[in-house]
């Protein structure tokens, strides 16, 4: 990285190390299939395959983390090129288009072979392809796509995400957890038969415990963040959450370091030390980043933006209580259905307010982190982070007249993004930001 | 007061003017229920008495309200129903029904439910694949959504009542097909655009008042002497939902018979039958979830096999449409779809790929559901049919 | 016999007189305009004098390109695409992928023994059609004539990043007011240009022989560029403009001969040469 100049966000030194540990991902991958192991291309799976794959040896990689990276160091463009000559559309995902279009160039221009130009050591051709259902359609129709040009069988996990009220009914709950118990005991399963693998049952268990427990410790870093000043910035979050969101790897070793960030961040709350030297406006930030622009984030903490909290989605599950619940994946359906998805919805029943996972879950952020104001970032080909983010503006301001500004952009398209309007744009927030602060305090909230 | 009109005439004033009967039905004291896309089980509706209507957009209608709730680059026609709705034009409903649909669908029920109160609404979740996990789960879904109608109506929906109702949609579903053979003949006797006339009409009215309507419309085609000029290109045309006729005019009149249909206000919806089960729930769930042949839901062959073929995945996915094709005669396939459509957009590679593995000629429309869209389209559907030949 | 090809495109109409050998008797260009949608008839006279041919000796006469509903002495109208596949095949017979760049429009086409088999089109965004060359000549103050031989002389052609016309404007100036060089950005803007039509042409598959045509196509710049952005050989006809007009002229003689051959009469349609109304 650049020399140590000072800088307008306060970094946390203990984020390095595990920004290194994450960036391991693709070297592992390529070396565990030059060593004849089989590597699997997975989307994000809040755990559910995770923890499998850590049981099983299996050496995983994320297509849509590879994309961001593309697009972070401006790699992405030949890949999207190439996508729009396979015939796909223009507004596809872009982490979509990024990965059929490498995927497109590995197989059918180099015979599987990774591409020379590839950054960060490409990802090698996998033996398996784990989708998801939840949160998007891109998650299954996109490796679905893949067919075209890799032979390779693939899983698409079952995440149900109901509505409010109808998954606060009697039994619902519970239904979906055993759902995904099923489902988990049969993706095993196929697993087992695809790859020739053992599934190692103590090994799991002791996995899932180990993700727990990584959560946890994340989720009380996250909770720190409370503090004002806020000791730990968006972008801080952001280097590190893959650990968590993708883990692979050794999983105690990352337990270790994230418990070095957590007392870090501790250190600075004891000691009123802000991830900004003067922290002016608290905001939160959602849905994706604009991975290829971070350098915004920056500009604004000169202003005293300290971003203390982001995309609900990407946090770990909230801890739960889970003695007695002894069969692994029963653990696993419980976190993310009951510690993800679900865990915000009687808040939100209570408050009236009925997009449980994506819209809520903003409204509580707002007042837990006493934030001023929110940034939003709709994505020109990603519907399902963008689609509902005007809903959302709509809400913050109606139900806590707290103000939003929508930035648009794309997730890997340098191109629909522009920086110099977003900066400009943020200007006028501020104002704004300043004249709800006032209504909300004339209104007797608490910030 | 104007006669009671039937057949051909009736689906067009119905076509015109689709709440027209919903309407008169509510001020006889029926209740009206309105759902969106395929999923929401009709049988439960029409069960417990009330009327399942079919939530559409109006591509003619500039959308002016939606957009504080819904950004540009969704698909057009969800953004205008929603706008229809915060227009109030969907006040007269009782209810809503809506389902896990698809990424802007599911997100969209939420907003909806915000902004517009209605006595009954529910939202389903459907599962996206068809593993057998999902299917039980599925039907724990409709379990609720049964529920659901039972609280609202205050009635109890019985096996038997069900059974009767599932009867009913069934024979829907058969005379429908009965419509649809009129297609087969050289010409068709009956065009792509009156069939879809009457698709939308059967979704805007009760499911036996539909039936006889079919009947009539069907012994009124067979006995007409005017009917569609034969064309060389015969041609099925794929892909989102069409619920006006404008796009299949387009087409049609640049020249071709449109003879068969793989969209959900036509063959996706009315082609799989609810088979007969000891425990009706059964056969329903598995009739929506698998039955339903969208691109919404991920239908992967989980063999016993370790390597998957994608000739092998194409025919498992694509495989009815020779079926169409070959009792249809068809000569060419038009695939379309709205822009941000991200379903159809991600299918359509595969399905041309499975085409053009069967030597048939294809071509790919993408509209955005407007008038103004239409036009440009006419050069590439000529320039289509004249490689047809 | 004669055949007639009347190709009414949003700027340049061509009309071409052919003989049943397929020598040409006669050819005219000329802007569409607002007008000459209307006025096609005054084309196809000019046309007529110049081949020394009254109306009555033309065969046939199909119709083609945007304008072409716009016809009312036409036998036939067909598409650009299917008349542009003909017209080049007739002049590069191994031709399998035609690209034609007009002034609003770009079109790829995939050929197979002279027949349309694929296409794609742009006709909904100006980046990647004539337009956006002549909006950026118009905002470097230089014709768009000679925007091909000034390209030819970069070293260092610029990145032009805008996908869209208007952006791609603002960008040009903020480099010329950097000092970059004129040909250094022409250069870029014709990169700009070939990628996009190379992309959608892509899609396509393409194969050699690959040919272009359409005024775009007199652009020695644009040509250089859509030859690197391809990679291979590229191939333009001597009259880029007429291949349209030329297609539906053999066109018109097939349908003819085909129909004798078969002992039907000849499909007319055309009424009197006379100018369209919109009552036709």
């Amino acid at each position: 990285m650049a020399q140590e100049k000072k800088r307008a966000i306060n970094r946390l030194q203990t984020m390095r190390p595990i920004r290194a540990e994450i960036d391991e991902i693709y070297k592992r991958s390529v070396e565990a299939v030059k060593a004849g192991e089989p590597t699997a291309w997975a989307m994000v799976n809040y755990w559910l395959a995770d923890a499998i794959f850590n049981a099983m040896d299996i050496a995983a990689v994320y297509p849509e983390s590879y994309s961001a990276a593309c697009a972070a160091m401006g790699a992405a463009q030949p890949y999207l090129d190439r996508c729009d000559e396979e015939g796909f559309p223009t507004h596809m995902c872009g982490y979509a288009r990024n990965c059929i279009g490498y995927t497109a160039r590995m197989m059918n221009d180099l015979g599987g072979e990774i591409p020379p130009e590839a950054p960060m050591g490409g990802m090698p051709k996998p033996a398996v392809l784990v989708s998801r259902g939840l949160s998007c359609d891109a998650g299954f129709k996109w490796f679905q796509a893949l067919g075209r040009y890799l032979d390779v069988p693939m899983w698409t996990l079952e995440m149900p995400i109901p509505g409010v009220e109808e998954g606060l009914s009697e039994g619902a709950y519970e239904q979906n957890v055993e759902f995904i118990v099923k489902e988990l005991r049969e993706f095993v399963k196929f697993l087992e038969r695809v790859l020739s693998k053992k599934m190692d049952w103590d090994r799991l268990s002791e996995t899932v415990h180990d993700l727990q427990e990584m959560g946890r410790v994340w989720h009380e870093t996250n909770e720190l963040r409370k503090s004002i000043p806020c000791p730990m910035h968006s972008r801080d979050f952001w280097s590190c959450m893959n650990g968590v969101t993708t883990p692979t790897g050794d999983l105690k070793k990352k337990l270790e370091l994230y418990r070095n960030l957590y007392d870090e961040v501790k250190y600075r709350v004891e000691n009123k030390i802000g991830s900004v030297a003067q922290e002016k406006y608290r905001v939160g930030f959602t849905e994706l980043p604009p991975w290829h622009s971070l350098s915004l984030f920056d500009t604004l903490a000169e202003r005293g933006w300290n971003f203390a909290i982001e995309t609900w989605g990407y946090h770990p599950p909230i801890p739960m209580d889970l003695t007695g619940v002894n069969d692994p994946l029963e653990r696993l359906a419980r976190m993310s259905c009951g510690g993800l998805i679900t865990s915000r919805f009687r808040g939100a029943l209570q408050a009236g307010e009925y997009m449980g996972f994506l819209g809520y879950p903003n409204l509580e952020y707002a007042k837990e982190y006493k934030l001023d104001g929110f940034f939003l970032h709709p994505l020109l080909t990603c519907r399902a982070a963008s689609a509902h983010l005007w809903y959302v503006q709509d809400r913050l301001m109606q139900k806590l007249k707290v103000p939003s500004l929508l930035i648009e952009g794309d997730i890997v398209d340098i191109r629909l993004f522009d920086l110099a309007d977003a900066l400009k744009k943020t200007e006028a927030f501020e104002e704004i930001m300043d004249h709800y602060k006032e209504v909300r305090k004339a209104e007797g909230m608490e910030w | 007061m104007a006669k009671e009109s039937k057949g051909l005439t009736k689906v067009k004033e119905i076509y015109q003017d689709r709440p027209r009967r919903v309407k008169e039905l509510k001020a006889e004291g029926r209740k009206v229920i309105g759902y969106l896309c395929a999923y929401p089980v009709l049988e439960m509706m029409t069960a417990l008495d009330l009327v399942p209507y079919r939530v559409l957009g109006n591509m003619r209608e500039p959308i002016t309200k939606a957009d504080a709730c819904l950004p540009t680059m969704v698909c057009p026609f969800l953004r205008s129903s929603l706008d229809l709705a915060l227009k109030d034009e969907y006040e007269f409903l009782d209810g809503m029904a809506m389902a896990h649909i698809c990424d802007v669908g599911e997100r969209m029920a939420h907003i909806w439910k915000t902004y517009r109160h209605y006595p009954y609404f529910y939202f389903m979740d459907v599962p996206h694949t068809v593993h057998k996990a999902a299917l039980e789960k599925f039907k724990e879904e409709i379990k609720g959504f049964k529920k659901s109608l039972e609280s609202f109506t205050r009635k109890e929906l019985s096996s038997e009542k069900l059974k009767k109702a599932i009867k009913v949609h069934n024979d829907q579903r058969t005379l429908v097909r009965e419509l649809y053979d009129l297609r087969k003949p050289d010409p068709p006797l009956v065009s792509a655009t009156q069939v879809l006339q009457v698709m939308l009409a059967l979704e805007s009215i009760p499911v036996e008042e539909g039936n006889e309507l079919l009947r009539e419309v069907i012994d009124e085609i067979k006995e007409r002497q005017e009917g569609p000029q034969k064309q060389a290109a015969r041609l099925l045309i794929w892909g989102s939902i069409i619920d006006d006729v404008s796009l299949i005019e387009t087409i049609e009149s640049v020249g071709a018979n449109i003879v068969m249909d793989d969209i959900c206000v036509g063959t996706r919806f009315y082609w799989p039958e609810v088979e007969i089960t000891q425990d009706p729930l059964d056969g329903l769930a598995y009739r929506y979830l698998v039955g339903i042949k969208c691109p919404r839901t991920c239908r992967e062959v989980i063999s016993d096999q370790t390597k998957k073929a994608y000739a092998a995945d194409l025919e498992n996915r694509f495989g009815y449409l020779k079926d169409y094709i070959k009792a249809w005669n068809v000569n060419g396939v038009i695939l379309q779809s709205v822009r941000y459509c991200d379903t159809h957009g991600y299918e359509v590679p595969a399905v041309r790929d499975y085409l053009n593995s069967l030597g048939l000629p294809n071509t790919y429309l993408e509209h955005d559901y407007s008038q103004g869209s239409l036009a440009p389209l006419r050069t590439r559907i000529q320039a289509f049919l004249e490689i047809l030949g | 016999m004669y055949f007639a090809g009347v190709d009414i495109g949003s700027t340049m109409t061509k009309v071409m007189i052919m003989a049943e050998d397929e020598r040409t008797c006669s050819q005219v260009i000329g802007p569409t305009g607002a007008e000459h949608r209307r006025l096609a008839n005054k084309v196809m006279e000019e046309a007529l004098q110049q081949a020394n041919l009254p109306f009555d000796e033309i065969s046939y006469v199909v119709a083609t390109g945007y304008g072409r509903v716009n016809v009312p002495f036409a036998d036939r109208q067909i598409t650009e695409l299917t008349c542009h596949a003909k017209g080049v095949s007739s002049l590069f017979p191994n031709v399998r992928t035609a690209i034609d760049i007009g002034g609003q429009d770009a079109k790829g086409m995939k050929i197979n023994q002279g027949n349309l088999v694929d296409f794609a089109m742009n006709d909904k965004c100006a980046a990647g059609t004539g337009r956006f060359l002549e909006v950026i000549s118009d905002a470097l103050g230089i014709k768009v004539e000679d925007l091909g031989k000034i390209s030819l002389k970069s070293t260092k052609k610029v990145e032009i990043s805008s996908v869209c016309t208007i952006f791609a404007q603002q960008e040009v100036i903020s480099h010329l007011s950097e000092g970059t060089p004129l040909e250094d950005i022409v250069a870029g803007l014709h990169d700009a240009i070939a990628g996009r039509v190379v992309r959608m042409v892509k899609r396509l598959k393409i194969e050699p022989d690959v040919v272009l045509t359409g005024g775009v196509a007199k652009n020695v710049g644009v040509v250089r560029a859509i030859r690197e952005n391809l990679g291979c050989e590229l191939l333009v006809p001597e009259d880029p403009l007429l291949t349209g007009a030329l297609g539906a002229a053999i066109l018109g003689k097939e349908i003819v001969l085909k129909a004798l051959a078969k002992g039907e009469a000849i499909p007319r349609k055309g009424r009197r040469l006379e100018e369209a109304t919109f009552f036709n």
